[in-house]
């Protein structure tokens, strides 16, 4: 039977308690197995000296992928990927289901309460604005540094673009039948496309947050009689430069507990000053509360699996940036379209983070490059010079005169393929994760959601005008596929490789819609890798989206799953996001070169041999899910510049979080008990 | 069940536009009239369905491009490439919606199809005025761009009399068109290419009337509203070109 979210809702308030319990009893056998090498990883490599076949699996016959030899049991990976979401942010107030699990977040260091309400520990979490400076920096002089308080107030939260009221034609809809426009998604859970507007102006301070206006200094909670993880709030900005100034890092600031010396305490300053215009303001500090049924499906999930509290995003910003990261473990760059790095054109501008004139810190240029070998390009030193004092090699991997794409960039290619021009960024030849399985003839997909109308909406662009094709008219002219709009193209990373989008036998092949991911479980033909990228209403987005969206999305998904047993038993589904959002956390963040990491973000990691509540430490990002495809499927680091390179974190005196060997990334190979599947029910 | 929403006029409107433009007296009138009775007469269809085929420009089959449905000025029309739905067409006041009845909503068809353009009972000595008018329901006749018709032959189709035209589409298409004489559509429609999409398997018979109606509870949507949330996110990203 297929699960909505709403029922899933309704069954929670009723039935959780129960159902948390067998999941926990169910799982209570485990042991905590921490992070670094497994038990499993212990065995595995006795077993692997007598026998280096791997694993053949079964069920050949129905499903072709499991007849490739992996180094676990799992022969499929799903990774479902949403929008904007911090771990504090999402999972601050948390508590592990599984017996003797611990997590890191704002209820387990005192920062608040169980309801929300400031802790004993608060001031931990307080923030600073900062005097003008001459110059950008990543770490605020600590004389310059004030404390919001009583007379210097915290930027308050905004409504920022949150839409107003329900609309005919947009989220929220004014009803379920206006909101049918979204198929990927259980119609049971259309309710949620109607709900959630603000009822307050755009850009103005969001009211509906208890004590606006005069929150303290610190996170609050998006929680109160008017607001729930149900409704639409204001974004924060996430963008490179700003990222890293709000993540305050100075060697001068390392303790042995965090020995990188980011003290994360600049969120709101920078949003509130970087810019004439943003509005972003205080909504980076705001949280849900997960034991007062906000995010539930989420909780659920992690209830019953395992999630990660030591997972990052692995670019410093935004999306563009991070999905490209997810596909190749690296940065891309502008260049001839061929891989050789070639000057920006004029127009195209440089980022120039550092203050006009007169302001505190109003950037000169917030630009989408940045020509990070040479130190005398604005914005660059404090970065370079910040890496260089780490206790470890942290090199910024910026090669000369080459100009990397920092901020969202739309690819050389549109999505049917065709070149894009213009100031897009020209076609890659970055090696992608594609690429290496190709190679090895593994099977894998990118589904996006909307793909299939994008497609055809820029087929229809193209052909009005080819020299500037238009999505927004062809939108208008042809409303049957104008969800189009809502596909993701700076999501995709093999949007922008030419291997990939350039051949359209490769491209068709690999590229697809969200319901051929829903059909290819129901039929078997699930690659060995797959992601899952929702369309902009559902990707959970602040603004644009909401929580509850994206776990209708993963419903979605997992009830299609949940329905092909024998796939399931051999499916790994990790959760994860692209980034934090803007949202401040309060975890331990490991810079690795110039381009991140950043905070912490959830990852759930669904499978029968990562069941029990438990919580993943061992510290990783996005590039963990690329070397989990890699280990699993025997395959060699990208290039000798990704950062699959690095290996796996050991595990450091008295520290969960810091790897003894930084840089380090997990494979998460250590998230498994490939010995003990348990079928944990995803949906019921 | 209702009709589909109709325009601000039908038949009776194009007598609107008439006496809006001639003197009141009887002479005139009746000439108008008369007029009007001719045009509705040319383009008056009668009832049939069909199937429209896929044709390649070396005469093969190239599979189904749907059905159609006639029943005078109306039209409703099943492709496979949107299967989630249907057309229906009133080339008479004239109007154009995709109904996707499984979710309940419909939307303008605009130039969600090409079938739209040119599957609509027309004029068989002028059948560019009805293939304008619905270019301009479809927003494709901006900067006042006109269909194009060039008559070149007559021509006997599987026993049935049709005209034969060249044409010019607004958006500089070019297509052969063949009008059946006595049902007053296109029979088939040759693109630059060779490729053809044809009619076939005509059966003429009264259609249901609920074949092209557009259930009162259905809610319409627009996607311009859409697009502006969509600007609200990561998804959307200007290019400054």
């Amino acid at each position: 039977m297929k699960t909505s979210k709403l029922d899933k809702r309704l069954w929670l308030t009723t039935a959780l308690c129960a159902a948390s319990t067998l999941a926990f009893v169910s799982g209570a056998f485990s042991y905590d197995r921490g992070w670094g090498r497994s038990e499993w990883d212990r065995r595995h490599q006795h077993h692997h000296a007598n026998n280096n076949q791997g694993h053949q699996g079964g069920n050949h016959d129905n499903d072709p992928a499991a007849a490739v030899k992996t180094e676990s049991p799992i022969k499929h990976v799903i990774i479902l990927i949403g929008e904007n979401r911090g771990l504090d942010h999402t999972f601050g107030v948390y508590k592990p289901r599984g017996k003797g699990q611990t997590i890191s977040n704002l209820l387990s260091k005192g920062i608040v309460n169980e309801d929300g309400t400031p802790g004993p520990n608060f001031a931990l979490a307080q923030q600073f604005s900062v005097g003008a400076q001459p110059s950008y920096y990543i770490g605020a002089p600590k004389i310059a540094k004030f404390p919001y308080n009583a007379m210097n107030v915290m930027p308050q939260p905004n409504t920022a673009g949150t839409p107003t009221a329900q609309r005919d034609t947009a989220p929220p809809f004014k009803t379920i039948a206006e909101a049918s426009v979204e198929t990927d998604m259980s119609p049971d859970d259309l309710l949620f496309l109607t709900t959630g507007a603000s009822n307050l102006p755009t850009n103005s301070l969001d009211t509906r947050v208890p004590g606006a206006g005069n929150l303290p200094n610190g996170p609050f909670p998006l929680q109160g009689p008017i607001l729930s993880d149900d409704d639409y709030t204001g974004d924060t900005t996430h963008r490179f430069f700003q990222a890293w100034q709000q993540q305050n890092c100075s060697i001068t600031s390392a303790t042995k507990d965090n020995p990188t010396g980011c003290l994360s305490d600049l969120f709101p300053f920078v949003m509130a000053t970087y810019s004439a215009t943003n509005k972003s303001q205080g909504n980076s500090m705001g949280f849900y509360n997960a034991m007062q049924e906000q995010a539930p499906i989420l909780k659920m999930l992690a209830d019953r699996f395992t999630l990660s509290d030591n997972f990052h995003q692995s670019f410093q910003g935004g999306t563009g940036a991070n999905h490209f990261m997810l596909g190749t473990g690296d940065a891309g760059f502008w260049s001839d379209g061929n891989g050789n790095a070639t000057p920006l054109p004029a127009n195209v501008a440089a980022a120039d983070p550092n203050p006009k004139a007169g302001t505190v810190n109003q950037y000169n240029v917030d630009g989408n490059f940045v020509g990070c070998a040479d130190v005398f390009q604005p914005g660059v030193k404090p970065i370079v010079q910040y890496l260089n004092n780490l206790p470890y090699a942290a090199e910024p991997n910026c090669k000369a005169r080459h100009f990397y794409m920092v901020n969202n960039t739309n690819p050389g290619f549109l999505p049917n393929g065709v070149l894009a021009g213009g100031t897009t960024l020209p076609p890659q030849t970055v090696r992608t994760i594609g690429d290496s399985l190709n190679e090895k003839k593994i099977t894998w997909a990118y589904y996006g959601g909307a793909y299939n109308d994008a497609v055809i909406l820029w087929d229809a662009a193209v052909k009005a005008n080819p020299s500037a094709p238009n999505l927004t008219a062809a939108a208008l002219a042809d409303p049957a596929h104008a969800l189009g709009v809502a596909y993701c193209q700076i999501c995709n990373p093999f949007q922008y490789a030419k291997s990939i989008m350039a051949d359209p036998a490769v491209r068709t092949a690999h590229i697809k819609d969200t319901a051929d991911l829903i059909t290819a479980i129901q039929t078997n033909k699930l690659p060995s890798v797959s992601f899952g990228k929702p369309d902009g209403l559902l990707d959970g987005h602040p603004q644009s989206s909401k929580v509850d969206l994206f776990e209708a999305y993963v419903l979605h998904v997992l009830d299609a799953l949940e329905a092909n047993p024998q796939l399931k038993a051999n499916t790994a589904v990790f959760i994860t996001w692209d980034e934090a959002g803007g949202y401040w956390d309060s975890g331990f963040v490991q810079p690795i070169d110039f381009f991140g990491d950043g905070p912490r973000m959830p990852l759930l990691v669904l499978s029968p041999y990562s069941t029990g509540g438990k919580i993943h430490h061992s510290y990783g990002d996005h590039v963990s899910l690329l070397k989990f495809v890699e280990r699993n499927w025997k395959l060699q680091p990208l290039t000798n510049r990704s950062r699959d390179n690095l290996p796996n974190p050991k595990p450091s005196k008295n520290n969960l979080y810091v790897p003894a060997n930084m840089p380090a990334l997990s494979d998460l190979f250590d998230a498994f008990d490939f010995d003990r599947p348990v079928n944990q029910p995803y949906t019921e | 069940m209702t009709t589909a929403p109709a325009g601000p006029a039908g038949p009776a409107g194009v007598g609107r536009l008439e006496e809006a433009g001639h003197a009141s007296t009887m002479t005139r009138t009746i000439a108008a009239l008369l007029f009007i009775a001719v045009l509705c007469d040319a383009a008056q269809a009668q009832q049939f369905s069909a199937d429209l085929v896929r044709v390649d420009a070396w005469g093969q089959p190239a599979g189904s491009a749907g059905r159609v449905h006639v029943a005078g000025d109306k039209v409703r029309i099943e492709t496979p490439k949107m299967a989630d739905g249907y057309f229906v067409i009133d080339s008479a006041i004239p109007t154009a919606f995709f109904v996707r009845p499984a979710r309940r909503v419909f939307m303008d068809a605009k130039q969600s199809s090409a079938l739209t353009a040119v599957f609509i009972p027309v004029d068989p000595n002028d059948p560019c005025p009805r293939w304008q008018a619905m270019a301009v329901v479809a927003g494709a006749a901006e900067h006042d761009r006109q269909w194009r018709c060039e008559r070149t032959a007559a021509e006997t189709i599987e026993g049935r009399e049709a005209l034969v035209y060249r044409t010019v589409s607004p958006q500089g298409r070019r297509h052969t068109a063949a009008i059946d004489l006595q049902l007053k559509v296109p029979l088939r429609v040759t693109a630059e290419d060779g490729s053809s999409t044809v009619m076939t398997n005509i059966v003429e018979a009264p259609q249901a009337a609920s074949l092209f109606d557009i259930p009162s509870s259905y809610g319409k949507f627009d996607p311009q509203a859409l697009i502006e949330r969509i600007k609200q996110s990561d998804v959307w990203v200007d290019e400054p070109r």
